[in-house]
């Protein structure tokens, strides 16, 4: 009998949300998720064309094409030997090198893809000691950043082009000229060379002034080190021996600092199945949702003013418990302000670290103040962690001047020639120092930059830079391995690395090659050919890590850091975030970046200011503009086929507000962010940039004009005047909406030992006999069964896969305009929920890829058969198949097929016209230029097909991957049965990048795969389990460990409702009764499935 | 009784016709062009920048395929060989001839820095196929399968169709052209009889387990 399935009715509030207008059910919300496709979505806008008119059109010119059949030739193509050949290089074969990317605190080390000379695509190398072979978003979209047609492709002086030779005749000349007024502003790099060549330079020119300025650096933690353990210490986190961790406004989940190597410890012991090591317990205080707060089990809201009062109060009980006599001192020290937080929060947080000393660490963010940082270390050495979870380096790090001291110098007159080596310090440099005036001063800037940007156009020289993939060079990861920097390709345009501007000012020759990092690198670890070769061939040195050297707090240091601080000013504050999207405002010219929704708000190609609820209420700042404007417009203007290109009546609107302090003001979007703290509002840096390029061009709101240098993470005393002005936010959130279903399951680790199963019997799961299929499918016959599991408990949402796949699969970019019409091409999808209350809710990030299911439902819906199965289990798109009706997206249930309209991949999305309607409202209509930069093409993977216009796409499951092993495997077994030799190891795009291990893809039908085990285990489950379309992905639920003294530990792991065993099987003993086959469709009341929760195994299927 | 037809319907029968005969020549010619291997472009022969004969290298000087193509064992493309492999022989060997003419200007007397040799590209397969040499030759799929007997060629031409339908006949029953691995480069070798064919290729296909994709993911990706 057939089964009817009707999805679980609506609870009156849901559980788990997306969004502030599905939480309050909106009328305006209801509506555009009743509407099959959003507004605007089906018409071919910006021509003045309606379909019927376009069809017409097509006709006639179909008719014209056809008569001449000329056009039906295939043209003459070539094929182009080298004239010599080059070593090593097999037309069409990837070559992979180890090399690394330098990032702030350490360095990133890859493997990167090379394919007929070009590098395609950068992948962690698994062997260096310092990586567990993950990568993050900023790592992955580093490849486009070295073919961005943006890029200052010569050397300019004084805005005039002009010729390497008269740059290097310039150097010459400052090289001889004594060194008066020389000044250098460089980026943080780690290099040892670089370090070398700067001795040099400072023993050649005693008075020149070395400065490094990181907008996002830790200068402020840098400061708390060097006083509390003395100079040159780096501190390194152990978070694998750690049970108790407290994170004070610390996003160390982060990879983009320190590299994937900082936390890795940290996901293991997350793993409520690991054997010999109780899963760890997280505590997050921090005032915007991060992704490590994400993953908290207690979370607390609070201002990130405020986070130094936490910390004095915690010091408080700690000491209170433990007696620690320096932490006394300490807080005796610590200013003392109003703030208040939860009394029972604070005691059992106290408590708890307290209870698990030696093996707690409690860690803060690197720009919160000093005096906070070393109250915190005064904490971790109450608390025993100094030494234990808390370890010491030694860097021998020689200090550099900071920026304040070089402005210093430059307003007393000293300076004369100023180098500046990347960054953008016109842009981004504390607004108090005036530096773009200050460089006014300077008689000679010389500017190594990766474009013509803020700082370029006040320089006398723009030299342009060598990507890392284009220069030789050197760096020492956060551990601090000796790891090398290969370049792959010669440079693009003729960019120059900083090594050679340094070696030429110390009178060294310009150099060819590698010769200045042969050098450092035989000085320190011999001149054997065999060690140069080993380095090169593995990335790294072999035990070249810093010495672990024991710390000693100075409690009167630390104490001295403390004494004379003001406390923080109560009222708003400003908090200055790092974009998960530019970082800094380095990645703005990034498309694949600013495409990528923000892991919170989902917003793409802005920013905004994050506000929470009530304070969004108490200052009439509206959740979105979504519930009202929508409705009047609707009055107004109702849906007809001539308003639709009025896109603005319906779509995400936020109002714009005017952040006012002292003297300085900036706009910017507001959002409210459910889980915000309150009376803070949250501002990504890195935006608002004008005159660059056209990418950047109007996106997003420039927060660096209120940011001052002595308090780098906020500004606090801040006023907010709401406007009347609104701003449009392309979101990636309320579209594809899913009503209220259990597709993210968590539970407490006590459910989980209680229950292990308790997963797979959730909401639906918990009523439905064993599924049973009307069809009879063809048997999947072949030995390999793909197939992949996604860990919801280590998986942080951190957008690093995202741009994996779009780096590995030619998936185009689409522009803010397109991406409002739901029109983003990115294969994977990051959902983010929200559970409980909006005020402090659980965020909650789910990856979402096309999940192969076994009887796929696009399959059976496309009239061509371009969606097929393979027999080893893969739902395969032909591209060239595909007549792009549509039917297969709309019968997804996950909605993960993309559908190509304009050709994304020809359009020049670096090339639009600047203009304030239409930037990154890229006008696709007839006239457009088309093609993309000649440079953009050497990005794409050869592959995978890049796909045209009128095309359905989605995920692979990386299938040119999969063919490459299976070839291969072919390849080596020649003349033998196959079966004798093991297919080659391989791992999809997404699993290759993820830095947490979250993403498993494998063989399902070899038992001993990981993903077979896997998929089996007690914690997997499948979404939708219910329309018995058989994912090949399963999800692997999220276990949280709260502390049940904790206040509001009762609703920690509930974002499925409450686990209420025996009396849900009661109520619904009768329908189940008789329910299998029988419609079966609503037994079960709302407000039961408001809190829908486990039901035991047994009592499901009796 | 009133005319129930106009009178321009008195017109319309040799209209019609008119019409019919121009449709019907139409669907002809298209189905000729496009059901012909004329459109496959078998025998497409386009003149190159260098009038290499492959019947002389191979039949009289007893060259092997991969002398030249030497990737085609590890890579999905049959390399066309760099300038420097034709001339490790004809800085010796016709080191004056004018038919190496474009060769010479390239390699340009050792420095390798002239302009490149354009061949014109005979066998094309759309973008969207995915086709792998290595895979082929090692498992038995002789060089003749595909490119016919290029070692007799003056000039080389499209042997087969090599269109899709064409491929998934092979894919479908790879016993009619799996051969022992020492015969792949030999151009020459036919089996004694279409049975024996069979018979050996029915044998090799069940020893090594050949089970070539016929699902669109095997070719397009």
């Amino acid at each position: 009998m057939k089964r009817v399935f009707n999805h679980p009715p609506m609870p009156e509030k849901p559980t788990m949300w997306r969004s502030f207008a599905e939480l309050e059910k909106s009328p305006g919300f209801d509506e555009v998720v009743q509407r099959e496709f959003p507004r605007g979505a089906g018409v071919y806008e910006d021509s003045g064309l309606s379909k019927r008119d376009f069809v017409k059109l097509m006709g006639a010119s179909m008719a014209l094409a056809g008569v001449g059949l000329t056009g039906c030739r295939r043209p003459e193509s070539y094929l182009v030997p080298f004239n010599r050949g080059v070593e090593w290089a097999i037309p069409g074969k990837f070559l992979y090198y180890a090399s690394a990317m330098p990032i702030r605190q350490g360095a990133m080390p890859l493997i990167v893809s090379t394919v007929d000379g070009r590098p395609t695509k950068v992948e962690g190398n698994p062997l260096h000691p310092y990586s567990n072979g993950g990568t993050d978003a900023f790592t992955q979209a580093s490849v486009l950043d070295l073919y961005d047609p943006n890029r200052l492709k010569v050397v300019k002086q004084g805005g005039n082009e002009v010729t390497v030779e008269a740059f290097d005749a310039f150097l010459a000349e400052t090289a001889k000229s004594g060194g008066q007024g020389m000044a250098f502003l460089v980026e943080r790099k780690n290099s040892p060379t670089r370090d070398r060549l700067r001795a040099e330079l400072q023993a050649k020119y005693p008075g020149l002034i070395w400065a490094e300025y990181e907008p996002l650096g830790d200068a402020e933690a840098a400061k708390a080190t060097s006083a509390v353990f003395g100079q040159g210490f780096r501190l390194v986190p152990k978070f694998d021996r750690a049970d108790i961790v407290l994170a004070l406004d610390s996003e160390f989940t982060s990879t983009s600092d320190k590299g994937v190597g900082f936390a890795s410890g940290f996901y293991p012991r997350r793993n409520p199945d690991q054997k010999g090591a109780p899963m760890n317990r997280l505590y997050v205080v921090e005032n915007h949702y991060s992704n490590t707060g994400g993953l908290a089990d207690h979370r607390l809201r609070c201002k990130a003013s405020d986070i130094g009062e936490f910390a004095r109060q915690l010091a408080e009980k700690i000491a209170a418990k433990s007696g620690g006599s320096s932490l006394a001192a300490a807080i005796g020290a610590a200013p003392k302000s109003s703030a208040q937080f939860n009394e029972q929060w604070v005691t059992e947080c106290a408590a708890d670290l307290v209870a698990h000393a030696g093996r707690a660490l409690v860690i803060v963010g690197e720009q919160q103040p000093a005096w906070v940082q070393a109250l915190v270390l005064a904490i971790n050495d109450a608390l025993g962690a100094i030494g234990t979870t808390l370890t010491g380096v030694a860097t021998g790090e020689i200090p550099s001047a900071s920026i304040a001291d070089l402005a210093a110098a430059i307003t007393a007159g000293s300076v004369k020639t100023l180098f500046i080596f990347g960054g953008n310090p016109a842009y981004n440099a504390p607004a108090d120092l005036g530096f773009a005036d200050l460089l006014k001063k300077v008689p000679t800037v010389v500017r190594l930059g990766f474009f013509e940007d803020e700082t370029a156009k006040l320089s006398a020289w723009q030299v342009p830079a060598a990507h890392y993939l284009e220069s030789w060079g050197d760096v020492r990861t956060y551990d601090g391995t000796y790891t090398a920097i290969q370049p792959m390709i010669l440079p693009l345009w003729i960019g120059v690395s900083e090594l050679e501007i340094l070696a030429q000012l110390v009178g060294r020759p310009k150099p060819a090659g590698p010769e200045l990092v042969k050098e450092t690198f035989s000085a320190a670890y011999g001149t054997s050919p065999e060690a140069w070769n080993s380095l090169l061939r593995v990335g790294f040195q072999p035990n070249s890590q810093f010495t672990e050297a024991p710390l000693a707090l100075n409690a009167a240091a630390a104490a001295g850091l403390m004494t004379g601080v003001a406390a923080a000013q109560a009222g708003l504050e400003l908090v200055f975030l790092q974009s998960s999207s530019v970082d800094d405002g380095r990645y703005a010219n990034n498309s694949w970046l600013q495409e990528t929704p923000d892991f919170e708000t989902k917003v793409t190609w802005d920013n905004v200011a994050m506000i929470s609820p009530a304070t969004a209420k108490r200052l009439g700042v509206r959740v979105n503009n979504f519930t009202w404007t929508d409705k009047v417009a609707d009055m107004i203007n109702p849906i007809s086929e001539e308003n639709v290109k009025n896109e603005n009546t319906f779509d995400i609107v936020s109002d714009i507000i005017e952040i006012k302090a002292g003297k300085d003001v900036i706009r910017a979007a507001a959002l409210v962010a459910p889980g915000h703290a309150d009376d803070s509002i949250s501002l990504a840096l890195g935006y608002g940039r004008t005159g660059v390029s056209a990418l950047m061009e109007g996106v997003g709101f420039n927060a660096y004009p209120l940011r001052t240098s002595d308090s780098p993470r906020f500004r606090t005393g801040v006023e907010i005047t709401v406007t009347k002005d609104s701003y449009p936010l392309a979101r990636t959130q309320e579209a594809q909406s899913m009503h209220g279903r259990d597709l993210f399951r968590e539970g407490t680790l006590d459910r989980y030992q209680g229950d292990p199963k308790f997963a797979q019997f959730i909401g639906m799961d918990s009523h439905i006999p064993p599924n049973i299929s009307l069809y009879t499918h063809p048997q999947l016959s072949k030995t390999e069964a793909w197939a992949m599991t996604v860990d919801l408990n280590t998986c942080t949402g951190c957008n690093a896969c995202l741009v994996a796949c779009q780096a590995e699969n030619n998936v185009p970019v689409v522009g803010k305009e397109q991406v409002r019409k739901n029109r983003d091409m990115a294969w994977i999808r990051m959902d983010r929920y929200f559970a409980g209350d909006p005020e402090d809710p659980e965020m909650l990030p789910q990856a979402v890829m096309c999940q192969h299911c076994e009887n796929a439902p696009c399959e059976t819906v496309c009239p061509v058969n371009a969606t097929v199965h393979s027999e080893d289990g893969l739902n395969l798109m032909a591209y060239n198949r595909c007549i792009g009706t549509r039917y297969c997206a709309n019968n997804c249930p996950w909605k993960v097929r993309r559908f190509n309209y304009f050709d994304y991949n020809e359009r020049p999305i670096h090339d639009v016209k600047i203009g304030p309607l239409k930037a990154q409202g890229i006008y696709f209509g007839p006239l457009t230029k088309k093609g993309m930069a000649d440079s953009s093409k050497m990005q794409k993977n050869p592959n995978v097909t890049v796909r045209m216009r009128g095309v359905m796409e989605k995920c692979t499951f990386c299938i040119q991957r999969i063919e490459e092993a299976k070839i291969g495997r072919l390849v080596e077994a020649g003349a033998r049965n196959k079966n004798e030799v093991p297919i080659h190891e391989f791992k999809s795009a997404c699993q290759q990048a993820c830095p947490s291990d979250s993403l498993v893809f494998g063989n399902k039908a070899d038992p001993n795969s990981r993903v077979a085990r896997l998929h089996g285990s007690d914690r997997s489950y499948a979404m939708l389990n219910y329309l018995n379309v058989t994912p090949r992905v399963k999800y692997l639920a999220r276990i949280k460990n709260p502390n049940m003294k904790m206040p509001g530990a009762d609703k920690v792991g509930k974002a499925n409702g409450d686990a209420h065993h025996g009396a849900h099987g009661d109520a619904h003993a009768a329908p189940h009764g008789d329910a299998h086959g029988a419609p079966h469709g609503d037994p079960h009341g709302a407000d039961a499935h408001g809190a829908h929760g486990v039901t035991k195994p047994e009592e499901a299927h009796h | 009784m009133a005319n129930f037809f106009p009178k321009w319907t008195n017109q319309l029968p040799w209209k019609v016709a008119v019409c019919v005969l121009v449709l019907g020549g139409a669907v002809t010619a298209g189905l000729t062009y496009y059901f012909t291997p004329k459109y496959t472009r078998v025998g497409y022969e386009p003149t190159q920048p260098v009038p290499f004969q492959h019947d002389l290298h191979v039949q009289q000087l007893g060259m092997d395929c991969r002398f030249c193509h030497s990737f085609v064992e590890v890579a999905s493309h049959s390399n066309v060989p760099s300038v420097q492999t034709c001339m490790s022989c004809h800085t010796q060997v016709k080191a004056e001839s004018p038919k190496l003419e474009a060769v010479r200007a390239a390699w340009n007397g050792g420095k390798g820095d002239g302009p490149a040799v354009n061949w014109v590209r005979i066998h094309k397969l759309p973008d969207y196929t995915y086709f792998n040499h290595a895979v082929h030759v090692n498992r038995g799929v002789s060089c003749y399968s595909c490119h016919g007997d290029v070692n007799n060629m003056k000039v080389v031409y499209q042997h087969q169709p090599q269109s899709m339908s064409w491929c998934l006949d092979c894919h479908r029953a790879p016993e009619n052209h799996l051969r022992p691995p020492s015969e792949i480069y030999n151009l020459n070798w036919k089996a004694a009889s279409p049975h024996d064919q069979r018979e050996m290729g029915l044998k090799f296909k069940e020893e090594w387990d050949v089970n070539p994709p016929v699902t669109c993911g095997g070719c397009h990706r």
